[in-house]
């Protein structure tokens, strides 16, 4: 019988590995994910997990002490926040590469503007196309869930790949939320020991990460791509499984909220899809036709789903809280991603894009209210005014919405 | 959106900063068990690793889902709680606070001496004081489960459950019976209820 | 054709420098107080203070000064935290800590924490 307990984002990241029986642990302290490694620790120290705990002198190292931990045959665990992402930038190409299906936990953080320390996709948005699996949590539920599930993915012999298991910072990781926890024999029946098929073994010697030739490097990239393009039906396999085994009811790509009859959707990833949640109920009362979409994995990026479901609405609102300056539509990420998968479409919906949460700053329900009357207008006439909106700047009224929050 | 109870604990960084956090826990952990809709959380912007920092840590009860998650400042705490007497003098600590709030203290000295250093007292209806320090009789250092971290077992080993249970004296929000059900140290509890001085303003 | 370039009106609390850019301040920072973090504060003998200037090298917010005109150490209560670094480094023993409770002077009240 599972047991519910009261964990923060980064507590349930902790305890998922511990379920997932994690063999090697690397970290290196910054916010917010520090509160992973500290529970880690603890469970390491007083003999509750049984596992390698190295603390690395800064990400590169802890990034490439996981991946050669993975090489060896471990089930190698990591994690980094905002710009120690960036700094641990080197290794995710080779991690991927190499096939080494190691976790790497993110609770995101803004990269510096001078010295910002609230949630901000960017951090590993900027490092979405190196080949790792990527997808954000809603909850912490969801952080326990996807450490796990995330696993068995990335480990499946078709796929082989490294994971990012991102939650928001803060507002995910730090805030404490209800986490059924699952038997360990559940999760065992579920995540079978990693196998890496040719580890690196003093018995049994093997090369990994040789150096190759030009004419080479194609070869070795098309077989990344070939994972990625197994991804879709492994995830949706995994994902199943694991709502049978465990008992709960994910969506494999795309987690949708009253999106029957929606005239417009928010499409937004991450934690602040609980807020959309409680505008679109509260818009449903005004009876307004608002639904929501998450996306639960960013890498790979649901595009077939989107175009197979999402063709049927009239207008779709990104919320971006990530930033692409001078990208293809001059603010986030999202709207590039959503735009191309609808593109082939006959009948395609109005897409615009907000800027909100960006360095931190919550996503209020005002936000999605404004925003909200945005959508609707570009529902009614299958046009938008803007690519790009930035919350609390440049919407008439919307002066005041934003307040300093510190 | 029914009609949120707002609790924002002071505690200094560092020092307090597991403390502080078991007292929002153990009021959130106590009201889940009634059956209310909880949320405990720090406030992530005071940086909590800096030695002495005041820090804020809050606890919100509601009948309803409380749709404000994310929005992580109490803007009209009902109650606060103060884990540390010195930092009235630094901090606006009533700061948002509805008229006919409470304020718990955790201090030696009297409600005369409290009161001096709190400018705005008109707004409290009750002021209890209660001192956590001795009845706890630990010292309040302890570096275990920092920031992000949630402690599964021994909540409330500190100060912070004499503190808490002190504050059942003065509100129906939570029940002493469950947060001593809750609570890891459940005589501090009792003993922080019993030893309590209510004083009506 | 939806339009990119938009004007952006930026509530004035919200404006801030390019770059995040802060000019140096002259004498103080008032958006950095910390006297507010004092739990107990350094009180100075001055009978016992032989003005080595201990205390002013050692401490980390520059909280005391020499008066010339006096000659006697001169306390910022303003920011000082409280830290006691100057009360271990003091080697004529002439400062002690007080806990900040028993003055009323010295109130350095914050509506938000620093």
């Amino acid at each position: 019988m599972a047991k519910e307990y009261f964990y923060s984002g980064c507590a349930a990241a902790a305890y998922g590995a511990k379920a997932a029986r994690v063999e090697v642990i690397t970290s290196y302290p910054i916010r917010p994910y520090t509160g992973i490694m500290m529970e880690l620790s603890k469970l390491v120290a007083n003999g509750d997990l049984d596992a390698e705990f190295v603390h690395g002198e800064g990400e590169h190292a802890q990034m490439s002490v996981t991946l050669g931990a993975s090489a060896s045959g471990a089930r190698a665990y990591t994690g980094t926040s905002g710009v120690g992402v960036a700094y641990g930038m080197e290794v995710y190409s080779p991690t991927a590469g190499g096939r080494y299906p190691c976790q790497c936990a993110i609770a995101d953080r803004a990269l510096d503007p001078p010295g910002d320390f609230g949630s901000e996709h960017t951090d590993v948005m900027s490092a979405r196309d190196q080949g790792y699996i990527m997808g954000w949590a809603e909850s912490p539920q969801e952080v326990f869930d996807n450490t796990i599930m995330f696993y068995r993915i990335g480990e499946d012999q078709d796929v082989m790949l490294p994971q990012f298991c991102c939650q928001d910072g803060y507002f995910v990781s730090h805030i404490p939320g209800k986490v059924p926890v699952p038997e360990q024999s559940q999760v065992d029946e579920y995540l079978p020991p990693y196998n890496h098929p040719h580890p690196l073994d003093p018995h049994r010697p093997t090369l990994h990460g040789p150096q190759i030739f030009p004419d080479q490097g194609a070869a070795i990239d098309i077989q990344r791509a070939g994972a990625h393009a197994n991804l879709p039906k492994v995830i949706e396999k995994c994902v199943k499984e694991y709502n049978e085994v465990m008992g709960r009811n994910y969506a494999p790509m795309l987690d949708e909220y009253m999106t029957d009859d929606a005239e417009f959707v928010f499409f937004l990833q991450g934690g602040h899809a609980k807020t959309a949640r409680y505008a679109v109920n509260h818009l449903r009362k005004k009876g307004v036709k608002a639904g929501m979409v998450r996306p639960r994995f960013t890498r790979p990026f649901p595009s077939d789903e989107i175009a197979e479901r999402c063709g049927k609405f009239k207008a779709i609102g990104t919320i971006e809280t990530s930033t692409s300056y001078g990208g293809a539509m001059r603010g986030g990420n999202l709207i590039h991603e959503v735009r191309a998968s609808l593109y082939d479409l006959d009948k395609r919906p109005a897409v615009t894009s907000m800027m909100a949460g960006l360095g931190g700053e919550v996503v209020t329900l005002d936000m999605f209210f404004q925003y909200a009357e945005v959508l609707a207008k570009a529902a009614k006439t299958g046009q938008v005014d803007q690519w790009v909106y930035w919350a609390g700047f440049d919407i008439a009224g919307w002066e005041g919405a934003r307040r300093l929050q510190f | 959106m029914a009609k949120i109870f707002e609790v924002t604990i002071w505690a200094t960084g560092v020092l307090q900063d597991m403390e502080g956090r078991h007292a929002s826990l153990l009021i959130a952990n106590a009201a889940d068990k009634a059956g209310k809709f909880v949320q405990a959380w720090d406030n992530y912007a005071d940086l909590p690793d800096r030695v002495n920092v005041p820090l804020r840590k809050y606890a919100r009860i509601s009948d309803e889902e409380i749709e404000m998650r994310y929005e992580y400042e109490n803007e009209h705490p009902e109650m606060v709680i103060i884990m540390q007497d010195a930092i009235i003098k630094g901090m606006n600590v009533l700061w948002g606070m509805p008229k006919g709030g409470v304020l718990v203290i955790n201090t030696k000295r009297s409600v005369d001496d409290i009161l001096k250093f709190i400018p705005n007292k008109d707004l409290l209806s009750k002021i209890v004081t209660v001192d956590a320090n001795s009845i706890a009789k630990v010292a309040d250092i302890d570096f275990m489960g920092g920031e992000g971290g949630v402690e599964v077992v021994g909540i409330g080993a500190g100060p912070s459950a004499p503190l808490v249970g002190a504050a059942c004296k003065v509100t129906d929000a939570f029940s002493l019976e469950n947060v001593v059900a809750v609570a890891a140290n459940k005589d501090g509890v009792k003993k922080g209820y019993e030893q309590a001085v209510v004083t009506n303003l | 054709m939806p339009k990119y370039t938009v004007k952006f009106k930026i509530p004035k609390h919200l404006q801030v420098p390019m770059g995040a850019v802060i000019p140096s301040p002259k004498t103080e920072n008032e958006g950095m107080i910390t006297g507010n973090w004092r739990i107990v504060r350094p009180v100075i003998d001055h009978e016992k203070c032989t003005t080595c200037l201990n205390c002013y090298i050692f401490c980390p917010d520059a909280c005391w000064q020499l008066n010339e005109k006096t000659e006697k150490m001169e306390w910022n209560a303003k920011y000082c935290k409280g830290c006691r670094i100057c009360i271990n480094e003091c080697p004529a023993d002439a400062l002690t800590a007080e806990e900040e409770l028993n003055f009323p002077d010295g109130v350095v009240r914050l509506d938000v924490p620093f």
